[in-house]
């Protein structure tokens, strides 16, 4: 009598999940390897497994471009908008790990890259997500490793970082489940699709929607609810901000979408959406305006992370095919662009000092004189100056919130941004002004090659996407 | 005798605003960790009881995933607070405030 029981899960439903599932079995070999090798050979052995892992689950996702699949009852759907969001978690993560060569004691290293794998896991998880149950859980599995990763560091302000981070994201989790259990009983399914059936109850329904936004809007960090992220990136150690800034954001961003495009098509979804697009506004100003004060370089990208959110949620106003093919070429244009920034930020990090302060950017210009020119080139990309990815994407975002009649949000977008050239600017005051009784920091050498790969890739991709902006095309028949 | 569902719904929406002021008045991060708990049960009784209305066991299997992810919040909650009061005498959120938000 119960059909719905019997789940004829076959090896198609394993294949469309074959890219988390290739992360989160790197994880395990990372621990493996780091209770098997020699202590010295952990770190580098730790990075490399999990660099191969994602670039194996990155081969095999995008071996599913064309043959989009509906996994596990609908709950899990392998396609072009699930592959593009998986990309983009598996790119900042490849540059996360980088980043990772100093990070943690040599006998953490092993347990925090394969906590970085997980987290990623669970951000493709989101990507695909397609029903509900797999959003939360997706959502629990990014969360729960990043709030240990944030207190593996020496510092006190780890620890705090990490125990504001449980508190205030779990809490949002508990608005989100909540929101969840609403719309289950508004519509009487957990799959994003049935949404767009006329519910039960439509107060049960916009409640349902408006806590479930609320949720995913705190992972997005966007304001009001980004109290949270300035403390929460400083505090954390600078891979682990890095890969925060990104991959969080971009496993929210997928649930957001979809719900947004997916599950809202027939009813009157502008009205229920609106304050979505209202809490994108704000963000763009509150980011910007926070950024101006900020003396740390973590937190100035923390709140320019809060505004670019803004600018990418804002794309998606009017919900139009072209705006979401725009938010993601912008969040992909973000990735690069902000995680250039943090690379520079950990070449210049010595032990006991992250070299994010402003200080340490003193004079860099002429101590050294390439990575302040590429952090300018970031700077320049993050304030939407031509001819970076940045300004492309803020110009496309702007012509499709114009085109689908938010035109006020193109506006502040304007505004926002030119508050946000002041902000940036001044780092890139701080390394080129000659100051008298600036300390004259000695050139070091960093411990590892790496992040000057991934700086070097960053700057490639945001000046080459800048150049020829690329959007992948018809992804909006597979978000379903 | 059969319950309208409208109660268990009203119960479970108190528990989950009892669950949001502990996270807001209470100071000790122990007790702000089982308001969030009480937050995530409050969810899991909604879900049960719309279960029931429907008919559909996917809000019964979201309970058993939820209940499983709030244990592994719950343990490492548990151990981050250990972590951050490891040398203090008592606890207390707000002496946590090296980092100024």
């Amino acid at each position: 009598m119960t059909p719905h029981l019997i789940v004829p899960f076959g090896s198609a439903d394993w294949a469309a999940v074959a890219p988390p599932t290739v992360v989160g079995v790197a994880a395990l070999v990372v621990i493996l390897a780091d209770l098997m090798l020699p202590r010295r050979a952990r770190r580098i052995s730790a990075i490399a497994i999990g660099i191969v892992g994602l670039i194996v689950a990155g081969i095999i996702a995008l071996q599913g471009w064309h043959h989009p699949y509906v996994a596990f009852g609908g709950a899990f759907i392998e396609g072009g908008f699930a592959i593009v969001f998986e990309g983009i978690v598996i790119v900042a993560a490849i540059f996360s790990l980088c980043m990772s060569y100093g990070f943690a004691r040599d006998d953490q290293i092993g347990g925090a890259i394969a906590l970085m794998l997980w987290s990623a896991t669970g951000a493709m998880l989101m990507a695909g997500a397609a029903s509900l149950m797999m959003i939360f859980l997706g959502l629990e599995l990014l969360s729960l490793a990043l709030y240990c990763l944030c207190g593996l560091a020496a510092r006190a302000s780890a620890r705090e970082a990490a125990l504001k981070y449980l508190i205030l994201s779990s809490t949002a989790s508990g608005f989100l489940l909540y929101g969840m259990a609403l719309l289950f009983g508004a519509t009487g399914s957990v799959a994003l699709a049935a949404l767009a059936n006329p519910p039960i109850s439509a107060a049960l329904f916009d409640i349902g929607c408006g806590m479930f936004l609320v949720g995913l809007c705190f992972k997005l960090s966007l304001a009001p609810f980004h109290v949270w992220t300035p403390d929460v990136f400083e505090g954390a150690p600078l891979p682990v901000t890095a890969f925060m800034s990104v991959v969080t954001k971009a496993g929210a961003l997928a649930a957001v979408a979809r719900f947004a495009y997916a599950a809202l098509p027939q009813r009157d979804h502008a009205a229920i959406l609106i304050p979505l697009w209202i809490v994108a506004a704000i963000s763009m100003i509150v980011g910007n305006v926070g950024a101006l004060a900020q003396t740390d370089i973590k937190r100035l990208l923390a709140y320019s992370g809060i505004a670019q959110l803004g600018y990418i949620v804002a794309a998606m106003a009017g919900t139009s095919a072209l705006g979401l093919r725009y938010a993601i070429f912008y969040l992909g244009a973000y990735m690069f662009m902000n995680l250039g920034a943090f690379a520079v930020v950990t070449l210049l990090s010595r032990e006991n000092d992250e070299g994010s302060r402003l200080a340490s950017f003193a004079g860099l210009g002429y101590r050294q004189p390439v990575l302040a020119g590429l952090m300018t080139f970031f700077l320049l990309a993050l304030a939407g100056l031509p001819p970076t990815a940045g300004f492309i994407g803020k110009i496309l975002i702007l012509a499709t919130d114009v085109n689908t009649g938010y035109a006020w949000l193109a506006v502040l977008l304007i505004v926002g941004t030119a508050i946000s050239v002041y902000a940036y600017f001044k780092i890139v005051r701080a390394m080129y002004a000659r100051t008298i009784g600036t300390p004259v920091l000695p050139r070091f050498v960093p411990a590892s090659a790496l992040p000057w790969v991934g700086v070097a890739l960053c700057a490639i991709a945001t000046l080459g996407l800048g150049l020829y902006p690329f959007a992948p095309s018809d992804i909006l028949p597979l978000v379903r | 005798m059969s319950v309208d569902v409208t109660n268990y719904i009203a119960l479970s929406a108190v528990m989950f605003f009892i669950g949001v002021a502990g996270v807001i008045v209470r100071r000790n991060p122990l007790i702000v960790l089982m308001a969030i708990e009480l937050m995530f049960n409050a969810a899991n009784l909604a879900l049960v009881a719309f279960a029931r209305v429907w008919v559909n066991n996917a809000g019964h299997i979201f309970v058993f995933l939820v209940v499983t992810v709030a244990a592994a919040e719950a343990a490492i909650g548990l151990a981050i607070v250990v972590a951050v009061f490891r040398r203090a005498e008592n606890v207390d959120v707000d002496e946590v405030a090296g980092l100024h938000g």
